[in-house]
């Protein structure tokens, strides 16, 4: 019996963990807006600044801004996300996080 | 303003090329920004947009990098708008700041999609195509 309920409460526990896991892991995206003003080049200078991806990827990133309305240009820890973001709008963009796959 | 507003030179540093109209747009567009970060502009409400819309509020430390971000740069074109020749990281404080003021003005002026700027003022056009303008050649110098 005391084995019993000895194995029991670390099963409990383990479930508890392997539930929690996932949202330990959780990624967030980092997503640009499309607006009617801002000129394309200068999208693909603040990408390149910001994130430093190469000229190709910052002009395909702007492209689908422009054509989808929307892009996420980087995923990954909520923090890092946030701090991107944060530096995305201070550089004039319309930029948000969300949780990845939403 | 006519032909090239802003010119990189070799050592890195980009030439201003702007009259005293161009310099006076861009002197107001910090100054607004100065004044809308201490709440005392109406872009006030376009430079503090939510962070993770999701949440009720976002992170302190967050808004005040953005905040700091924003300020620091429109400061540091208030003090080198008269300069003939600026660094790399003055030309981008520039290039953020003109751009923080299109999209603030742009918000303020409605102006949210297309059909939007098909039924624009003539003023408001001139505006933002003044500072689409400026941008387009700092961007090319970046």
């Amino acid at each position: 019996m005391a084995t019993g309920t000895r194995t029991q409460r670390e099963g409990t526990s383990v479930a508890v963990a392997e539930r929690s896991r996932p949202t330990a892991r959780e990624t967030w995206d980092v997503v640009v807006w499309n607006d009617p003003v801002t000129p394309m080049k200068v999208v693909v200078v603040i990408f390149k600044r910001i994130f430093g991806y190469a000229n190709n990827r910052c002009t395909q990133l702007m492209l689908t801004v422009h054509h989808e309305g929307r892009a996420v240009v980087w995923t990954g820890a909520r923090e890092r996300a946030e701090s991107y973001t944060a530096k995305l709008q201070a550089a004039g963009l319309r930029a948000t996080v969300e949780r990845s796959g939403e | 303003m006519s032909g090239r507003l802003f010119q990189r030179r070799r050592d890195g540093r980009v030439e201003v090329r702007l009259n005293e109209i161009g310099r006076a747009v861009v002197r107001d567009a910090a100054e607004r920004i100065v004044r809308a970060e201490r709440g005392e502009d109406g872009w006030s409400s376009s430079l503090r947009l939510p962070i993770v819309p999701e949440r009720d509020d976002d992170d302190p430390l967050r808004i005040l990098e953005r905040d700091a971000a924003v300020t620091t740069q429109a400061e540091l074109v208030r003090v080198t708008v008269d300069e003939a020749l600026l660094s790399a990281d003055e030309a981008w404080a520039w290039l953020v700041t003109l751009q923080v003021a299109l999209r603030a003005t742009a918000d303020e002026t409605g102006l949210v999609g297309d059909d939007e700027w098909g039924r624009a003022e003539a003023g408001v056009r001139e505006r933002v195509e003044g500072l689409q303008m400026l941008l387009w050649s700092l961007a090319d110098c970046l």
